[in-house]
């Protein structure tokens, strides 16, 4: 029983540590237009990557102090939201990013 | 919304100054559009149940807050493991002694009550710790770097240790050492009943005998071992059971001596007879108070004895010369070669 628990939690870390270099560059590809956190959520969402906001937030901020994004507050259907799209930079990491991660998938195709 | 500004505020406390209303405004307009969406939904209102589950998934406030910080930490992790190493000599170094000391005087000498004190041992553990920690964060803070981590050079790392080879220097040292304080040792204390020692004449308990010719065994079992690793420099359990025996030996002996008030008598020209028998029970006390100090010494040398044999029988349980535990690594059978 506990060893079952004990192999779950081991999963689970190796899961979240696997995600978590896919979730920027999955953010950062579904900035290429503008969007605020919310939709931005939902859009990872109905691609079937759920991330929670206390994850979010935190990510397009550190994103933002690395100038691969810009942000603006603008009032839309009476309440202000904040919009966040790529930078310049953030368009040529998306690149970089995107060719990265085409080479460790069809390694890792191959390997698996 | 009250249950909405209740979590807000307690996740406001925790956020970073500066960010704090930025990060309030987006977390909050992002909680109310999942709550408005919720009621569209549902075409009611939320009622409080429902807030609180959406509240509870989106986690703790501290645990919210805290993703917004950055990692911070009193000793990073290149300094961390040196961190723990240091603190581990210092309070190893500073507590073992301590208690041996207090073990000793505890077995040999218990009516000595002001060496059992032990209270300010905790301070003296709390100083090493505070202070090594206090060093360490400063250097962590200070950006330290460590050199090393930059201009290593494989060529200039030390040698593959093997602990069970026995350096021929060590034992071409202990074989000449042995030989010369035996000499000496023998011309000096040869059993007699009285020894001269310029004007003073010593008297000795005939006990000494006993004393001096198991001593002198041991230095010649000792001499023995020493020449056999001079030719086999590797330990094997039954030399390292050998030296345990005779190191064991030796202390016994040592602590029966420290015991026995060798000492009869001291005569000099110069000294009166109530002196001298004042000055020969104050060096018979002399040597028998150093019993603790000796024990604890001896103790120490016998542990290393005993962590060799363990160490022999971990690596090879069936005892046979052992090779350096590296080499094992490059052998064909494990590199498949």
């Amino acid at each position: 029983m506990s060893q079952s628990n004990g192999n779950h939690d081991l999963f689970e870390n190796l899961r979240l540590e696997l995600r978590r270099g896919c979730l920027s560059l999955a953010v950062l590809s579904q900035l290429r237009t503008e969007r605020y956190g919310y939709t931005l959520r939902k859009a990872l969402a109905e691609q079937g990557l759920e991330i929670d906001e206390g994850t979010l937030y935190p990510l397009l901020r550190r994103l933002e102090s690395q100038g691969l994004l810009t942000s603006v507050w603008r009032e839309e259907e009476k309440r202000n939201k904040r919009f966040y799209r790529l930078s310049p930079e953030g368009k040529l990491m998306l690149k970089q990013l995107g060719a990265e991660w085409q080479r460790i998938n069809s390694s890792l195709n191959g390997i698996l | 919304m009250e249950l909405l500004d209740r979590y807000l505020q307690a996740i406001e406390f925790w956020l970073p100054k500066r960010q704090r209303h930025d990060i309030l405004a987006e977390l909050s307009e992002d909680l109310r559009s999942q709550i408005e969406e919720k009621e569209t939904e549902l075409g009611r209102k939320l009622e409080d149940a429902e807030v609180e589950a959406i509240l509870k998934r989106c986690g703790a406030p501290l645990e919210v807050a805290l993703r917004y910080r950055p990692q911070q930490y009193l000793i990073g992790p290149t300094l961390f493991p040196i961190y723990r190493f240091v603190l581990a000599v210092l309070l190893i170094g500073s507590v073992v002694p301590r208690f041996l000391i207090w073990l000793a005087f505890l077995l040999a000498d218990p009516a000595h009550r002001s060496y059992l004190h032990m209270e300010n041992m905790g301070v003296t553990v709390l100083y090493f710790a505070f202070f090594t920690t206090l060093a360490f964060a400063i250097a962590e803070r200070s950006g330290v770097k460590l050199e090393a981590l930059n201009t290593w050079n494989p060529r200039k790392l030390p040698p593959v240790r093997d602990p069970n080879r026995i350096s021929r220097f060590g034992s071409l040292f202990e074989i000449a050492a042995g030989i010369v304080v035996n000499l000496w040792f023998v011309g000096i204390f040869w059993p007699r009943p009285t020894i001269d020692f310029y004007r003073v004449r010593i008297t000795i308990a005939p006990v000494w005998q006993v004393f001096f010719w198991s001593f002198l065994f041991l230095a010649a079992a000792n001499v023995a071992i020493a020449s056999v690793n001079l030719f086999r420099p590797y330990w094997t359990p039954r030399r390292a059971s050998l030296r345990l025996l005779f190191d064991g030996l030796g202390a016994g002996l040592f602590c029966g001596l420290l015991k026995a008030h060798l000492l009869v008598g001291i005569s000099a020209p110069s000294i009166p007879a109530a002196k001298a028998i004042e000055l020969t029970n104050l060096i018979n006390t002399l040597i028998a108070r150093m019993l603790p100090w000796a024990i604890v010494t001896l103790l120490v040398m016998l542990s290393f004895d005993v962590f060799r044999i363990m160490r022999l029988r971990c690596v090879h349980p069936r005892g046979g010369s052992i090779g350096p535990a590296v080499k094992d690594l490059s052998s064909p059978m494990v590199n498949g070669n």
